[in-house]
Parts: C-alpha cells; sequence; structure tokens
C-alpha cells in the first residue's frame, strides 16, 4: 500500500522536443551495457581466480568472434537463431504472455521443414519457400497448444511451454534416430537437406541473416506502429481494462501464442537450411533460453533484441578461441551471459525502487505537473498518498 | 483524565513533498479524537507514523508523558496502539481465529492452542459486545462482522489507544449505531479511540474532541460541544464551503436502457442480481443507492457488457440486446466511467495519450488503413486538445497515466468516455478518493453531459452524491431493487431504511 | 502386458526413487511459495545442488557431506532470487529464469574445471539402500517404499513435519500469512521480508538436496541435463496439490509413478520407439494440469512483488 504510491513517483519532468522522457530512455540503453561490462569484470575474476589471464582470454573471445570476415560472418549466422527466439520471446511477453517453448517451436519448425523436404522432394526456390512455410505453421501450432491451454483452462504457460520443449526434442529424436535417419552416418543424425534448397549465399553470410533483421524491424512496427500491436500491449499491460475497454483479449492472447511460435518456427527452417542443413543431437538446444535472455536484456525491444542477439552471437563465435587460446572451459561464458541479464534486471529493478527515484528525482517543486508521490494505486483502490494541486 | 498521547511537530517527507507538516496531536485517556480532513490532508501519513510504518521525518511522540521511537508497528502494538484500517488488513482465506491471534505474542507457545486462546477471545467478545463467528474464514464473513475481527484483533493485543480509519464507510446506518456502543463502551473502560472520518453526521454525534488537518498540516483542535457541522467543514477545506446545486430534471419517457427482470448469480448476497428491472431515460440521471458489496459490481459489468445476464433481458435504445460484449455495447453508444479507474479504466503503464485513443486505433483519425500505421502526430495533437479541455494536469500527454494523481487519472477517464456525445453514461463511483475540486470538476461534466441528452446511470455508495446528482433514485440491496424515489425532495429517512432492506 | 504386471514392484520402487526428488523440490517450492515467492528457478537450483553433490561426494567419497554441499550450493544461488525479488522487486518469473540459466552454466563450467573437457562422464557411487526390518516385508508395497536410500526417509519425514509447521504452529500461520497478504503481516509485527529469506533458504535447500538426490541415489554421474526439466515439473505437483504438503505428496508420486512406468514401458515394449514412453511424464503433467488446474486458489499474495517503504 503505503509504499507503491512512492513507486510510481513522478517521471522527471526532463521532456525532449519529441515529448519523451529522456533520462528513462538513457536509463534503459545504459543499464544493459553497464551490466555486459559488469558481467565481464565478474566473469574475469574467476578466470584470474583460475591462474589465468582474463585480459588476453577475452582479446582470444573477440579476435575469435571479429578476426577476419569469416569469423564475423560465422557470428552473424550465430546470431540468426537468436533473433528469432528472441523475438518470439519479445512479441508473446508484450502481450503478457512469457513462451519458455521458443525452444521446442524452433526445433518443431525445422522438422517440418525437414521432414517436408525430404518426403516431397521438391527442389531449388519452390522448396526453400515451401520448407520455411510449413516450419512456420508447425512452430505456429506449437504455440498454439499452450496458448488454446491457457485461454481455456487458465493453465500457466510457463510450465506447458516447457515441457512441450521437451517433447518436441523427443520428437526430434525421434526423427533423427528413426524416421530420416541417415544410414551412412554412425552419428544420430538426419541426412543432409538437398544442396538446392540450402539458403543463397552473399558471400560468406546466408541470407537467413537479412531475413532475421527484416524481421526486427517487422516485429518492431507491428508492436509500435498497428492498432493491433497496441493493443497486444495494452492487454499485457492491463487486460481488464483492455477488456472493459472492448478489446477481444482472448483472441489477442492466443494470437500471441501463435505468432510467438510462428517465429521461432520460422528461425528453425532458417536455421536448418542456411547452417546447420541436418537435424542431429543438440540442435536448437538452448536456443529458446538464450532468446528469453536477450529479450529481457533488451527490455523486450525488438531492435534491441536485435543487437542484443548479436552480441551473443559473437560471445558464441569467440568462445571456442578462448578456450584454446588461454584454457578455460568455453561454459564461462554461460555464466558471463546469465550475469548480464541478473545485471540488467536487477538494474533495471532498482532504478525504479523509490529510493532511487527519489534521489534522481531531487529538484526543487515549483514546475507544473511535477507532483508528489500521487495516490495509490493499489488493489484496493485505497489512497494512502495525498492529491495536491488539483 | 490524564493525556495518553502527544504527537508535536511531526513532519513526514516524500522526496520533496512534505505529506506531513509540524503536526501536533493530544488524545487524553478515555475520550473518541476525531481525525478530520479531506482526502490528501495527510490522515493516513499521521496515522502510519504513529503505528510504526512510517518513520517522521521531523517531531517527537510521547507515550504517557514518555518520549517514544516508534520504530516498527511491532514497537506499537506493545506500547498498546493499534489500528483498525480502512481496508482491512485480514487475510481472507484464514478463519476469524486464526486472524486475531496472527502474529500475536500474547500466548508465546509454539503450537497454537486453540481452547485457551478462544477462551481470552470470547472474553473480550463479551465485554465488549462484538460478535464474531470465530470458525468462519473471514472472506465468507459480512462486512461488519469483518470489522469486529478487526477490532478484536488490536483489542486482543492489549490495544489502549485505538485507530478506527474511516470505519464507518462500508457499514449501514444500523451497523454504525452498533459500531458508536462499542466506541463507548471502550472509552468508558479508559480505553481512547481515534475516529478518522468526514461524515460531518457521524463526526458530530460521537466526537468528544476534533483536530483537523488541512494539506498536510493541523488546523486546530476544538472540543465537539464547542462547535458545529458548518464550522468544521470550512475548516477542513480552508475557505468557506459552497457546494454547487444542480437542477433536477423531470426527463421525457424515452428509454435508452432499460433492465427487465434480470437476474445474475441471484442466490448470492454480495454478489448477484435478482429480478433487477429498472429504465434510465434520454436526458436524466438514474442514482442506484445502496451500501457496497450489494450487487453494484454486478449490475454495472451488465450493464458495460461484461457479463450476460442469467435470466431476463436488457433493452438498448429500444432494442433487445442479444450479444453481451464490451466492444459491442461500446459501439452502440455506451460510455463507462468504471469502478475501480486504475484496474479497469485506464492502462496504468501507457501514456495519456495513448489512453486517451484507447478505443480509437483503428479510426481513420488516427490511423492510415484502419489501424496499420498509428498516426503519432494527429494522436499527440488530439490529446494536448483534451488535456486543455479538461484541465488534465500533467507535464507531457507522453507520460506514463499511473504517474497521474487519482483527479487527474479520472479527467482522463472523463474526456475519453464522453468524446462524440455517447448516448448512454455509466458511471461507477465515480469520484471516490477524489479530493473536491476534482469532484466538483467530474459533478460538473457528468449533468453538462444529462443536459446533452445522455441517459446516465450512477452507481455510488456516497450516499450523499446519489441525492445531489440523481433525477431518481432507486436503491440496491443484496441484489434486489428496494424502491424508485423522486430526485426532488427525496424521502432520505425511507431511502436509508431500503438501503439496510428495510 | 504380463511381463508388465509382473514387474509392478520393480515399478514401484522406480516410483519411489522419481518421486523422492520431486517431492524435495516441491516441498521447498511450497515454502517459497507460502511467503508469496513463486520461483520458477527450481530447475536451476536442482542442477546446482545435483553438480555439487556429485562432485563433493566424489572428490571425498562422503555423499552425506555432498548432500549438505548440495543443500548449501542451492541455498546460495537461491539467495541472488531473494535478494532480486525480495529487495530489489524483480519479477519474480524473470528471475527464476535468470537462475534457470545462471545455475547450469556454473554446474558445466565448475564441473569442466574440475574434470576436464573429457568426453566419457566420470562415474562416482550411489548411496546404499536400507532396508526397514519388518516394514520391508509388507507386501507389494514394503520393499518399494521401505528399502530405500536414508536421504528417502528424510525426504518422508518431511512431509508431516511440513504439515505440521503450516497447520499447527503459530511460526506456521505468521509463514502463510505472508504469502496471502503481506501488508497485513507487516502491520501485526511479522516481518515479511525476514520470512521471504526464510523461505528463499528452506527453498533453495531443498531444491539442491532434491538435485543432489540424482546425482548421490540416482544415477552415479553428473550430467548436463539431469534434471530434465524436473524442476517445472515440481512446480506443477504444487498447484496439483493445491499447496499442502499432503496433497503435493500425492502429486509427486502420481508424477513418480507415470515416470516410472514409462522407464519400464520403454524395456517392455521395445518394438515402439523409446522417445514415444519418454515423453510420458511431460505430457502427463500438462494432461493432469488440464483437468485439474486450480486457476484460483494458492497463496493470495502468490508472486507479486511487495513494496515496503524505509526500515
Amino acid at each position: 500500500m503505503a509504499t507503491e504510491a512512492t513507486a510510481q513517483a513522478p517521471k522527471a519532468p526532463k521532456v525532449n522536443k519529441f515529448g519523451v522522457f529522456q533520462r528513462d530512455k538513457i536509463i534503459s540503453i545504459i543499464v544493459p551495457i553497464v551490466s555486459i561490462f559488469l558481467a565481464f569484470v565478474v566473469g574475469g575474476i574467476v578466470v584470474l581466480c583460475l591462474g589465468k589471464n582474463p585480459i588476453e582470454g577475452y582479446g582470444y573471445l573477440f579476435s575469435g568472434a571479429l578476426g577476419n570476415a569469416g569469423r564475423v560472418a560465422q557470428s552473424l549466422q550465430s546470431a540468426c537463431p537468436l533473433i528469432f527466439t528472441a523475438l518470439a520471446v519479445s512479441f508473446a511477453y508484450k502481450c503478457g504472455v512469457f513462451n519458455l517453448g521458443g525452444e521446442g517451436q524452433f526445433i518443431l519448425g525445422a522438422c517440418a521443414t525437414m521432414f517436408v523436404l525430404e518426403t516431397t522432394g521438391v527442389e531449388g526456390v519452390p522448396g526453400i519457400l515451401l520448407g520455411i512455410l510449413v516450419g512456420i505453421i508447425a512452430g505456429g501450432l506449437w504455440g498454439l497448444l499452450p496458448g488454446v491451454m491457457k485461454i481455456t483452462r487458465g493453465l500457466n504457460e510457463l510450465i506447458t511451454t516447457i515441457m512441450l520443449n521437451y517433447v518436441a526434442t523427443l520428437l526430434m529424436n525421434f526423427m533423427y534416430s528413426k524416421v530420416l535417419h541417415d544410414p551412412d552416418s554412425g552419428n544420430l543424425q538426419t541426412m543432409a537437406v538437398a544442396d538446392s534448397v540450402v539458403l543463397p549465399k552473399i558471400d560468406r553470410l546466408h541470407i537467413g541473416v537479412i531475413i532475421a533483421i527484416l524481421m526486427a524491424v517487422a516485429v518492431w512496427y507491428v508492436i509500435y506502429k498497428t492498432s493491433f500491436g497496441f493493443k497486444i500491449r495494452a492487454v499485457g499491460i492491463n487486460p481488464t481494462a483492455a477488456k472493459v475497454a472492448g478489446f477481444p483479449v482472448k483472441r489477442l492472447v492466443l494470437l500471441s501464442f501463435v505468432i510467438s511460435g510462428a517465429i521461432a518456427g520460422f528461425g528453425g527452417s532458417v536455421d536448418l537450411l542456411g547452417r546447420q542443413y541436418r537435424l542431429m543431437t543438440g540442435f536448437g538446444s538452448g536456443f529458446g533460453f538464450s532468446g528469453v535472455a536477450i529479450a529481457l536484456i533488451a527490455q523486450l525491444n525488438p531492435i534491441g533484441s536485435m543487437a542484443v542477439a548479436l552480441f551473443f552471437g559473437m560471445l558464441t563465435t569467440g568462445a571456442s578461441s578462448m578456450q584454446v587460446g588461454i584454457g578455460v572451459p568455453s561454459a564461462i561464458l554461460d555464466i558471463i551471459r546469465a550475469l548480464i541479464i541478473i545485471f540488467a534486471v536487477a538494474g533495471m529493478a532498482m532504478m525504479k525502487l523509490p529510493t532511487f527515484k527519489n534521489l534522481l528525482n531531487r529538484r526543487p517543486m515549483d514546475q507544473e505537473g511535477l507532483m508528489p508521490p500521487t495516490d495509490t494505486k493499489g488493489d484496493d483502490g485505497s489512497s494512502l498518498k495525498p492529491e495536491v494541486s488539483e | 483524565m490524564a493525556e495518553m498521547l502527544r504527537m508535536e511537530g511531526i513532519s513526514k517527507q516524500f522526496g520533496t513533498f512534505f505529506a506531513n507538516h509540524d503536526v501536533n496531536l493530544d488524545i487524553q485517556e478515555g475520550e473518541v479524537h476525531t481525525l478530520l480532513g479531506e482526502n490528501g490532508a495527510g490522515k493516513s501519513t499521521l496515522m502510519n507514523v504513529l503505528i510504526g510504518l512510517y518513520q517522521p521525518t521531523a517531531g517527537k511522540i510521547l507515550w504517557r508523558g514518555k518520549e517514544e521511537r516508534i520504530s516498527s508497528p511491532a514497537r506499537a502494538v506493545e506500547l498498546g496502539i493499534g489500528m483498525v484500517h480502512q481496508h482491512f488488513m485480514l487475510i481472507e482465506a484464514m478463519t476469524g481465529f486464526e486472524n486475531i491471534i496472527l502474529g500475536s505474542k500474547v500466548n508465546p507457545s509454539f503450537t497454537i492452542q486453540e481452547s485457551k486462546d478462544k477462551k481470552k477471545i470470547q472474553e473480550l467478545m463479551d465485554r465488549y459486545g462484538l460478535e464474531v463467528d470465530l470458525d468462519v474464514p473471514v472472506g465468507e464473513m459480512s462486512i461488519g462482522m469483518q470489522q469486529r475481527v478487526e477490532i478484536l484483533k488490536v483489542l486482543y493485543r492489549g490495544a489502549e489507544l485505538l485507530i478506527l480509519d474511516e470505519p464507518t464507510a462500508v457499514l449501514t446506518d444500523q451497523e454504525v449505531e452498533g459500531l458508536f456502543d462499542i466506541m463507548r463502551s471502550l472509552t468508558s473502560e479508559g480505553k481512547s479511540v481515534i475516529f478518522i472520518s468526514h461524515k460531518m453526521r457521524e463526526v458530530t454525534k460521537i466526537s468528544d474532541r476534533v483536530t483537523v488537518l488541512r494539506a498536510g498540516e493541523s488546523v486546530e483542535t476544538l472540543k465537539m460541544s464547542e462547535t458545529n457541522g458548518q464550522e468544521l467543514s470550512d475548516l477542513m477545506i480552508g475557505h468557506r464551503f459552497v457546494e454547487s446545486v444542480y437542477d433536477k430534471v423531470v426527463a421525457a419517457d424515452k428509454p435508452m436502457l432499460e433492465l427487465k427482470g434480470v437476474s445474475y448469480h441471484p442466490n448470492e448476497k454480495h454478489g448477484g442480481l435478482k429480478d433487477v428491472t429498472l429504465t434510465v431515460n434520454a436526458g436524466e440521471v438514474l442514482g442506484v443507492a445502496g451500501i457496497d458489496g450489494n450487487g453494484q459490481s454486478q449490475l454495472a459489468a451488465l450493464i458495460a457488457g461484461l457479463i450476460a445476464p442469467e435470466e431476463g433481458e436488457v433493452w438498448r435504445n429500444g432494442q433487445r440486446v442479444s450479444i453481451y460484449s464490451p466492444d459491442d455495447f461500446i459501439e452502440n453508444g455506451l460510455a463507462d466511467i468504471p469502478e475501480d479507474r486504475n484496474k479497469m479504466g485506464l492502462v496504468g503503464d501507457m501514456t495519456v495519450a495513448q489512453n486517451l485513443i484507447l478505443k480509437e486505433t483503428t479510426s481513420d483519425k488516427f490511423s492510415y488503413g484502419h489501424g496499420l500505421w498509428l498516426k503519432t502526430g494527429a494522436i499527440q495533437e488530439y490529446a494536448n486538445e483534451k488535456k486543455q479541455e479538461n484541465d488534465i494536469r500533467c507535464t507531457s500527454v507522453n507520460q506514463t497515466v499511473r504517474s497521474l494523481s487519482g483527479g487527474n487519472q479520472q479527467k482522463v477517464i472523463l474526456a475519453r468516455e464522453l468524446e462524440g456525445n455517447p448516448p448512454i453514461l455509466i458511471a461507477v463511483y465515480p469520484t471516490r478518493g477524489l479530493d473536491i475540486g476534482a469532484t466538483n470538476f467530474i459533478h460538473d461534466r457528468v449533468i453538462a453531459a444529462r443536459d446533452g441528452g445522455c441517459a446516465v446511470i450512477l452507481i455510488s455508495a456516497d450516499f450523499d452524491e446519489v441525492l445531489k446528482l440523481s433525477d431518481r433514485i432507486v436503491v440496491l440491496f443484496e441484489g434486489q431493487v428496494m424502491g424508485e424515489y423522486p430526485g426532488v425532495n427525496p424521502p432520505i429517512d425511507q431511502i436509508s431504511l431500503a438501503m439496510a432492506g428495510k | 502386458m504380463e511381463a508388465f504386471l509382473s514387474s509392478m514392484p520393480e515399478i514401484l520402487a522406480t516410483t519411489i526413487r522419481m518421486t523422492v526428488p520431486l517431492l524435495f523440490v516441491a516441498l521447498g517450492e511450497l515454502f517459497s511459495e507460502r511467503a508469496g515467492l513463486v520461483n520458477i528457478g527450481l530447475d536451476g537450483l536442482m542442477t546446482i545442488g545435483a553438480f555439487t553433490g556429485f562432485v563433493v561426494g566424489y572428490q571425498t567419497g562422503n555423499l552425506w557431506l555432498g548432500v549438505l554441499c548440495g543443500a548449501v550450493a542451492g541455498i546460495a544461488v537461491n539467495m541472488i532470487y531473494a535478494f532480486c525479488t525480495v529487495n530489489l522487486c524483480v519479477d519474480q518469473t524473470v528471475m527464476g529464469m535468470a537462475i534457470n540459466i545462471l545455475a547450469p552454466g556454473i554446474a558445466t563450467f565448475a564441473y569442466k574445471v574440475v574434470f576436464g573437457d573429457g568426453s566419457t562422464l566420470v562415474q562416482g557411487v550411489t548411496m546404499d539402500k536400507v532396508a526397514i526390518p519388518l516394514l520391508s516385508d509388507i507386501p507389494v508395497i514394503g520393499n518399494a517404499i521401505f528399502n530405500q536410500t536414508l536421504l528417502a526417509y528424510l525426504c518422508y519425514l518431511l512431509v508431516p513435519l511440513c504439515w505440521f509447521y503450516f497447520a499447527r504452529t503459530r511460526s506456521g500461520l505468521n509463514f502463510r500469512s505472508v504469502g496471502e497478504n503481506p501488508q497485513a503481516a507487516e502491520t501485526l509485527g511479522i516481518n515479511a521480508v525476514q520470512m521471504k529469506y526464510l523461505a528463499s533458504i528452506v527453498c533453495g535447500a531443498l531444491a539442491g538436496m532434491g538435485g543432489a538426490f540424482l546425482t548421490t541415489c540416482y544415477t552415479s554421474t553428473y550430467a548436463t541435463g539431469v534434471v530434465a526439466g524436473r524442476g517445472f515439473i515440481a512446480l506443477a505437483a504444487v498447484i496439483f496439490g493445491r499447496w499442502s504438503a499432503v496433497g503435493i505428496l500425492g502429486s509427486t508420486l502420481l508424477f513418480g509413478f507415470f515416470d516410472a512406468v514409462q522407464i519400464s514401458l520403454q524395456i517392455a515394449v521395445p518394438d515402439i520407439s523409446y522417445q514415444f514412453f519418454a515423453m510420458i511424464p511431460y505430457v502427463f503433467t500438462i494432461v493432469a494440469l488440464f483437468f485439474f488446474n486450480a486457476q484460483k486458489g494458492g497463496p493470495k499474495a502468490n508472486g507479486k512483488p511487495y513494496f515496503r517503504e524505509e526500515r
């Protein structure tokens, strides 16, 4: 009660010429950058504790990721699937849906693409288009399932999407060990897709990366520039008010599940046709959670998600160079990535705490509109804090 | 009489804002001391300082002559200070008994000794006439009984000073009488009561002394026997209080909204509607009076299209309603000032501008291609226009609506809903928690809408508000319409009785 | 089918083995949610417990020390969660996910630091089973329930203890009030923040022990992914068990049973690809929730941040 009021203390009245509250924007960019820096410092301390030189290690990391054109291309291609899963998470979360099933939708998209291309044998550009289309549909359907369960029976999507990840992984396992198993290989994997359906390359970069970047722009457009996105956001913030305002809340929630799943499925197809060419153990593993991490660090902004995903792709590519270079397990980067997200969410939360807000808001009370902590928004609508200057 | 409590020069600062500034208050043994002030005058802050939830920025507290620092609610309980909050601090899933013993150190045993503790509670119940069913979950109790649980809770902890924050707001007249009896029996035993209220009728009836707060400062402390309601009102507002008076009209027989024998969960006392029949004509205000929790929320939800009746019919503008969905109702000209502005009326983290166009995002005015590209410029321009028109006080229309004060939030809703002269308006508790200035503004706009030909249904638990605005009045009790009364010279006693189900 | 039936005693024994880790974690989550903290980081906490339990047990040869360290590691990681959600008011779901990403990272990294980057898994040992005289002779269920490791018996014991704590003690009553209405609890002198930390300590310890059970009593190795979503299944078990210790015992037994059935089916019916049997626990979790979901119920302030001014 009491403190909710202060938690919603007024923003500083610093307004730029677009009328946007500059400070909040700046904070939302600075916090992730500081988080990345801090995470690297902590990672460096760990490396130091192992008796290795962190500066040297990070040197290997970045030269491994960006050292030459080939490596840059590799970094971009590692980032490509992460952009898709991060966008899937961002889109759903904007509607208040926490989709942890990116991995399952990604895998199922790839499985569907693989299966259709192998069974129909369509080749060339039609094959690519068909493959991607069924990938999108499969991902969307895999997203539809938890959506239906949520709106009909109120099932928590956190649990259902995770469970469906395991189911999808097992389905893929069935795929590469039974249905489409490559008889010539001792490993558990499918045959490679036909050369003609591999995504075209520009220099060393497959065009999936460009598709991913266009996708980020498209998601940004839908969320921020259309009435549909506006409604999605309203539902995500306050479903009750959205319902009273006449929005079809359940339909929007369901759509956000489907679209989110479709984006992830799209990513699976693209990664299959552009980079991996076959299904095998570990395909797509961890991409869902990485997508969650990226989306949260980027505070659900699609363009920001793309930027963070590119950074994460870089880390993935550079990790092995670092391991070889200074002999520290590349898993150190998993820790660093997790620390970035912890610092970022903690930092953003901290900025919203009353104590910090008050620190930032230290300025005279004489401007119009600069109000004291106003009445509370408690569930009970209670008013603890005064209302002044009416 | 000995002095029990003295608060001297209490200040409480939030950021740069003083919620309390140099407030003085003294409480004698065995008195009912009223704390009088508008919403936002600093009453709640002062009481939160007293019960240890807030630490004062300046000032000191003396308890029975000795200076004390009340560092925590636990310390306040130790001293013998107990508060019954306006919004009850009860755990609905737990029984009355569990709520009473919760967190108390009266009986320090590790396990719960039910019979021993109950005996002690029974003694208190008998002594002060507080009747409570201890084994029923609090969520299933009537509001009056919940309040008695709250009082028992503080008495069980040995409170000497009881703070009752707006205790009568949720009670019927009969229940208020019962509460006053309890308060008198408390003071006759040497306990003191701080009574927080703004209902002048009750203040003059029960108080021994009154301290008036205004804008965070204590204005004056008066003996009730030496003052009167008008003087207190003027002190509270800071100038001579002149209430605006609205003309009552008799509208032509042009029904815009009719409910015919509507029922919804009719067997529920506190959340059903039973065979409700009412009519609202164009150009009139129909006031729905009643104590909170007698089906008002359901009536409002039904009129807004959020729920469908189980029996009966709803007619709108001469046509029977067949689709019960909010967007269909909005499409057909319903404007809605919902019960809870933060939960139902506004999307808090969106901007003022976005909230103003919430229902219009596909219109050609604000977007190209029916919502394919929102016209940011047009939205800004429109929002600034509405801001001027409705005196919405904010730095920018791109501020989140959450950061506005309650009054300004309500103005945002009003501006949105009354845009384009809707034929039907439902206003539910439209001025709850607002100060007099904002209240007046809202009332003026509602009446202006009526004069423009809008059919207005006003649902309010504030009886005075219903009397002031309504051209006709119906009373809702346990989901039933108890009777219809004229808005001109309404039979107040009769209506009060109807509100209690008599 | 006959083979399946004749393997019933074996299935029951496996049921218990699969139930115990779930029960540990679900009881941990019960404490957390009763104090209003929905902790979806259970999977991560289990992972860190499983790893620590294994590595300490392997290096010292003392599995009990391993379990203890697993619990301590669970607490340590959960303190990050507690600090961020309680003091900084970070969204609980977000923070839980962060733990789910961090903990496996730490475990994988530390494993490689300790054991090198080899591809073969390091083999440890598991705890011995201790048959309880007389009780273990009860037909059908006796051997399944009363011929288990001591850690499993400890887990059994937790159920009545939790029930007693929440239903019969003053402290348990106060604890519950924090999850229902922290503001009200604070006005009654109950320190909500302290309670939430207490809950996080218990949750971290139990989740860590649940994880450690996997590597000290179930398998004798640590492999990435050993937890296999059990943290999330436990989350479902808490809902399914209606936030009561006894209910959770029932729901985890059911989940454990389906896990045991799928394991024996994999062996009994080799004609069908094992992947479809392996899906059973996950599909069953969804199905169970679908039919017995509690949309309402559970602590009222569950998952909501609690802002406290000053102090």
